[in-house]
Formats: C-alpha cells, sequence, structure tokens
C-alpha cells in the first residue's frame, strides 16, 4: 500500500513542476499565439537566479525565490518588447526562429557566466518526513503545496481582478478586447512577467531535489510542450490536468512498467488522447 | 549547392589563412579534440580538454615538440559534437582534412566506434578516453585506449560487495551506451559469482527529471547491493534518493562517475557510506598527483577529475612518442607509444601507468576505493 502512495506523491511532485511551467507556456501561447521556446531557458535562468541570490548573497530561500521570480519576469518582459513586440505583424514562423534564438543566447550566457558545471542549490527544508514507512522528503511535500497555492493564486488574479480579466478577455477575443479599450501592450507585457515568474518559481521549488546547469530547462520544456498540447493549446485547466496526467503516467508507469519506457507511455498517453480529441482536453475552438 | 561549395572554401581558405597567420616563423604542429562541449554532457567535455590543455601549454612552454630536426608549437583543435557519434566523425574529418591533425582526442564511446570506421583509411591516431574493452579488441591498428579496461573493476567490486553486504544485487545504472555495456558485463560477472540480481530498471541519467520512482522499484526488491552509475552528479542524485527512501546496503559505482564528485552533491561522504568505486585522483598520496591536483586548483579553482588527469598524461605520452618516432607518422607514433610511456617525465606520469599492450591500451593498476567511516578508503585489488 505504501509503495502505491508512494508513486502517488511522485507523480503529485513531477506533476506539479510539470503543470507550472506549461501554465506559463500556455498563457502566454493562448494569448500571443507564440510557442515560447525560450520559455526553458526562463526556467533554468530562475533556478540560477535562486542560486546566485541564495549562495553568493546568502538570502533566505523564500526571498531568493521571490528575487528571481521578479528578474525572470523581468527578462520576459524585456523579450517580449524588444524581440516579439516588433515581430507581431511577421509571420508566425519568425516567432518561432526568435523564440529558438532567446533560447540559444539565454542558454550561452549563463554557461559563460557560471560555466557548465552541475551545481546543487540548498534549501533550508532538508528534513525526510516518515509516516509509518511513507517516505516523504520535506522539500518535495513543499514543491506540491507550492505548486497548488500558485495554481490557486493564479485563478484568483485571472477570475476576481480587474487586470487579470484582461488577460481573458484578451485570449478570448483579440478584437472583442480591443473594443472595449483593453491595451494589449500591457497585456502583452503583463503575460509575459506571469510565464516567467512562474517559471523562476517552479525552478526554485525543484532545484533544491535535483541539479543546477545550463541544459536543465530542454527536459522540463519538452514536457510543458507536451502537456500544453495534450491539455489544449492556451488552456489553464487544460495545463495543469495535463501536467498531472503526465507525472502520474511517469511514475506509476515508471514504476509498475520499467523506467526505460516511462516516456514510450507518457507519449502513448499523448497519441491516444489526440486521437480522440484533436485539439487537446480542454480546446478552446478559437483557433 | 555551388554557393555552399563556394562558401566552405572561402571558409577554409579563411581558416589556412588565419593558421598561418597565426603560426609566425614557427611550425605548428595541430592537435585534434572532439567531444561535447554544450548541452548536458558539456561538464565532462570541457574537463577532457583542461587536461589537454594543460599538458599542452606544458609542451609549449617547453619550446614545443622536437620532432627530427624541426620544433613545433602544437595548437589544440576542439569542435563540439554534443555527445554525437555521427557529429564527432564529422568533426574528425574536418580536424583531419581543413587542419592536418595528426591526432583526434574522442572522450566517448561512441564517437571513438564512429571514427575507427575511417581512421586507418584517412590515416590518423585516434586518443579514445573509453574504458571499454571493445575499442582495443577490435584491433584498431590507430587507436590508443588511454584509461584501463572496465573488466577487472567490475569483478574486484562485485568481490568486495558480496563479501560485506550479500549477494542481492539491484541495477539501477544508466542507459547510455557505456552503461549498458558496463551493466551487462556487471550481471554477467555477478551470477557467475553465484550472486543474484533482484531488480534491473535502468534509468536514462541524462535526460530523466527525477529518480525517485525508477529508486524506488529498485529498493521495493530488497537488494543487499545496488548498482548505480553515469556521470557522477545524476549519480549522487540517485544515491541519496535510495537513502531517502531507507536504502542501508552498499553501492556499486561505475568508474564514469568519482566518489569525490559524488560527494559534493549528497553533501558529504556520510550518505555514501559503503561505496565502491575508482579512487578518485585527489585521494592518490603521491607526490606528482598532488602536485598536479594543487596546479588545477590553482587554474580552475575546483579538484581535477580522472577525465582531465587522463588527458593530460595521453598528451605527453602521445608528445613523446613524436619525438621518439621522429615524425608525425601515424603508424610510427602508435609504434613507439609503449616505449614513450615508460620514457616520459615522471611527474607527467600521474596514474603511474607501466606501458601499453599490443592492442593499443594502456596498462593502468587497477584500483578501488571503498567510503569506510565517512572517508574514502583505498583497498588492494587481487589482479
Amino acid at each position: 500500500m505504501n509503495l502505491l502512495f508512494q508513486q502517488v506523491l511522485n507523480g503529485l511532485t513531477l506533476g506539479s513542476i510539470y503543470g507550472l511551467v506549461a501554465l506559463g507556456l500556455t498563457l502566454v501561447y493562448g494569448i500571443l499565439h507564440i510557442p515560447n521556446f525560450a520559455h526553458g531557458a526562463l526556467y533554468m535562468v530562475g533556478a540560477f537566479a535562486s542560486y546566485y541570490f541564495m549562495t553568493d548573497m546568502g538570502l533566505h530561500y523564500w526571498l531568493a525565490m521571490l528575487l528571481s521570480g521578479v528578474v525572470v519576469a523581468a527578462l520576459a518582459v524585456l523579450s517580449e518588447r524588444l524581440v516579439f513586440h516588433p515581430l507581431r505583424n511577421a509571420p508566425p514562423i519568425h516567432d518561432k526562429i526568435a523564440a529558438i534564438g532567446i533560447l540559444l543566447f539565454l542558454e550561452a550566457v549563463i554557461q559563460m557566466l557560471w560555466g557548465s558545471d552541475f551545481r546543487r542549490m540548498a534549501s533550508p527544508y532538508n528534513g525526510i518526513l516518515n509516516f509509518d514507512g511513507l517516505i516523504i522528503p520535506e522539500q518535495r511535500l513543499l514543491i506540491i503545496v507550492g505548486a497548488f497555492t500558485l495554481m490557486l493564486a493564479l485563478h484568483l488574479f485571472l477570475r476576481r481582478t480587474m487586470l487579470g480579466s484582461t488577460i481573458i478577455a484578451m485570449a478570448q477575443s483579440r478584437e472583442g478586447a480591443f473594443l472595449v479599450g483593453i491595451d494589449a501592450n500591457r497585456v502583452a507585457m503583463l503575460t509575459f512577467a506571469i510565464s516567467g515568474m512562474l517559471a523562476a518559481f517552479a525552478a526554485t521549488l525543484y532545484a533544491p531535489i535535483n541539479l543546477v546547469y545550463p541544459a536543465m530547462g530542454h527536459l522540463v520544456i519538452m514536457k510543458a510542450f507536451v502537456i500544453i498540447v495534450l491539455g489544449g493549446m492556451g488552456s489553464i485547466p487544460g495545463a495543469i490536468l495535463g501536467g498531472m496526467i503526465l507525472g502520474f503516467a511517469e511514475s506509476f508507469g515508471g514504476f509498475y512498467l520499467s523506467s526505460d519506457y516511462k516516456d514510450i507511455i507518457a507519449f502513448s498517453l499523448l497519441v491516444v488522447i489526440l486521437s480522440f480529441r484533436p485539439t487537446g482536453l480542454f480546446a478552446k475552438g478559437a483557433h | 549547392m555551388k554557393t555552399l561549395k563556394a562558401l566552405g572554401l572561402a571558409a577554409a581558405a579563411a581558416l589556412a589563412a588565419a593558421q598561418v597567420g597565426g603560426a609566425h616563423a614557427e611550425q605548428t604542429l595541430n592537435i585534434g579534440f572532439t567531444g561535447p562541449l554544450s548541452g548536458g554532457a558539456a561538464l565532462y567535455g570541457e574537463n577532457t580538454l583542461s587536461g589537454l590543455r594543460m599538458a599542452i601549454e606544458d609542451v609549449n612552454a617547453a619550446g614545443g615538440i622536437k620532432i627530427g630536426d624541426e620544433t613545433y608549437k602544437v595548437n589544440l583543435i576542439s569542435l563540439d559534437d554534443k555527445y554525437s557519434p555521427a557529429q564527432a566523425a564529422t568533426n574528425a574529418k574536418r580536424l583531419v582534412k581543413e587542419s592536418q591533425a595528426a591526432a583526434v582526442f574522442v572522450p566517448h564511446t561512441g564517437g571513438v566506434f564512429a571514427l575507427q570506421d575511417f581512421n586507418v583509411a584517412d590515416d590518423f591516431l585516434i586518443m579514445a578516453y573509453t574504458s571499454v574493452p571493445a575499442v582495443t579488441r577490435q584491433g584498431n591498428p590507430l587507436t590508443v585506449r588511454i584509461p584501463p579496461e572496465f573488466s577487472n573493476y567490475v569483478s574486484s567490486f562485485s568481490d568486495y560487495a558480496m563479501q560485506h553486504f550479500g549477494k542481492k544485487l539491484g541495477i539501477a545504472g544508466a542507459t547510455h551506451e557505456y552503461a549498458k555495456i558496463w551493466t551487462e558485463m556487471m550481471s554477467q560477472t555477478w551470477e557467475q559469482k553465484g550472486g543474484e540480481i533482484v531488480a534491473s530498471n535502468p534509468m536514462d541519467y541524462n535526460k530523466s527529471t527525477d529518480f525517485y520512482t525508477g529508486v524506488s522499484r529498485v529498493i521495493a526488491a530488497n537488494p543487499d547491493v545496488m548498482f548505480v552509475g553515469g556521470a557522477s552528479e545524476p549519480t549522487g542524485l540517485v544515491m541519496q534518493q535510495a537513502r531517502q527512501l531507507g536504502f542501508q546496503g552498499g553501492f556499486i559505482v561505475m568508474d564514469q562517475a568519482k566518489l569525490d564528485e559524488i560527494a559534493v552533491v549528497t553533501g558529504g561522504l556520510d550518505l555514501l557510506e559503503g561505496a565502491i568505486g575508482v579512487v578518485p585522483l585527489s585521494e592518490y598520496d603521491n607526490e606528482i598527483a598532488q602536485a598536479f591536483v594543487e596546479r588545477y586548483k590553482k587554474a580552475h579553482g575546483k579538484v581535477p577529475g580522472s577525465e582531465a588527469a587522463y588527458n593530460y598524461l595521453a598528451f605527453h605520452a602521445l608528445a613523446k612518442a613524436m619525438e621518439l618516432a621522429g615524425s608525425t607518422e601515424p603508424q610510427q607514433v602508435r609504434a613507439k607509444m609503449a616505449e614513450a610511456i615508460t620514457a616520459m617525465e615522471p611527474q607527467y606520469n600521474l596514474y603511474a601507468i607501466q606501458g601499453m599492450s599490443d592492442d593499443g591500451g594502456f596498462i593502468t593498476p587497477t584500483t578501488m576505493a571503498v567510503v569506510e567511516q565517512g572517508k574514502i578508503v583505498r583497498k588492494a585489488v587481487a589482479n
């Protein structure tokens, strides 16, 4: 029984991280219709920023996470202003190429500054909880709780605040949003800021149980893309549910079948779901 | 196609011009390197490269390599292959055709195999940094294998683990080419010695976001000993998570991972009690190794691993062999390699290598280290 719960916990941990990263990706896609390939690099920069604030400046974990969120949000906004905004009238392929450009640029900069060494980021939550044989390291619990808190906060922000509603409005209809006087530039910047912040938080939550290095974004972004295709491009509940599906597929598949096959299981699931719902679980039908 | 060709020619011409321009009146000897310099294995590639660079600095500072009547300054040309055998092959072609590199250093098995397809025809020496036995057993006449074959480790590690921990082995190794060959030999040896394999769950160390699930699967089978290993850092994560999940037995650590580097990830040696692996260079107590460690620390701010050290000594051996052969002709250089190892300055021979076997492998004494009471302890190995 414990083994089963252990896998549920693993699935939740993985699903939480995947979901957070996918949320940022789907937000940007839903509003600007840009597949932001650089999102994984933002995630990586988030981990390095937290690492810098914690080890070099000696700040507390939570403070480092907050500052890292601010830094990466600023970086995301900057990339929107300098790269995606000027390309708004260009064919979509230009956005994609530009996004890959940003990805390579950020990775190269980080590798130049920190080198390609693997680093470890210590978190103050090193303890291990043991509930009658069910083992939960504190950091993993923190990831699950943190991710759900962030998802709830995002939900409340989008649904209950005026500012958040502008994002939803833009996602539903660009023209309609313009008609009621919503400033598209502001919404775009806001969306990028939120997606960057989510990536940084996800990275800071996950880094203590993993390694910090310049290529760390590749693994997660790959999964995040699968998730938003699975959940429906631009759908927020789709990103969360998709993240959980993938997380659970990996943990249960990896445990009951084989770790060798866990990616195959996850991707077969993608194929099956897409053959029944070609636009993903929560398609919006808008595009 | 035409423009492409023209571009290629222009690039080659520019490269050639740059080399001539840089060389002044001195003669320059090009040495090639292809390895991962970006992506997940970038650190590994850079570590190997750092050892080569240090050796080349030594040689150039001493005036260069004296081959026949001429003295050559050495110029290292390094290309990134992102760990891909196909890219390694393309790089090697470029190094040999464009830069006339006499030898190409390759730090990964897939790359070595890819180069062995054409190195005899294209006439260049492969300096292979991999301990897969097949690299030399295939009989390629222009290959030099730098580290020892891992078959010696497999047997002695198994003996020790069985004696101290028990006969049930759980396999949680990696899935890349090198690890697969290791795992196969490990399983065979373990069973030959009368042990039992209770779980086999290799994981992709380079592409997994998390190991918790895979590790818990192995631990669910209650092994006495766990076989782990890929690059040191993910190996550290696997071992840490195994301990978190309550595993108390011993670890057999594949030689790619080094105990001292793993300890950095796990935050000390406490979690590694009972881990069996190769002796990290930093634990060699002779003066030569210590002097190298100190020098490396000053230059790079960290303790060198065996990647740096083995490639460092391999370049010195190569330089000596060229001197002895009086030529850069690969066949002649390779023929003098065994002699070069005994003739080279002792301060370069960090691992006390005794010579080279006929099939081209450096002969290195097998070593073994075990973590006992929070310390890395060297153990004698029956050869």
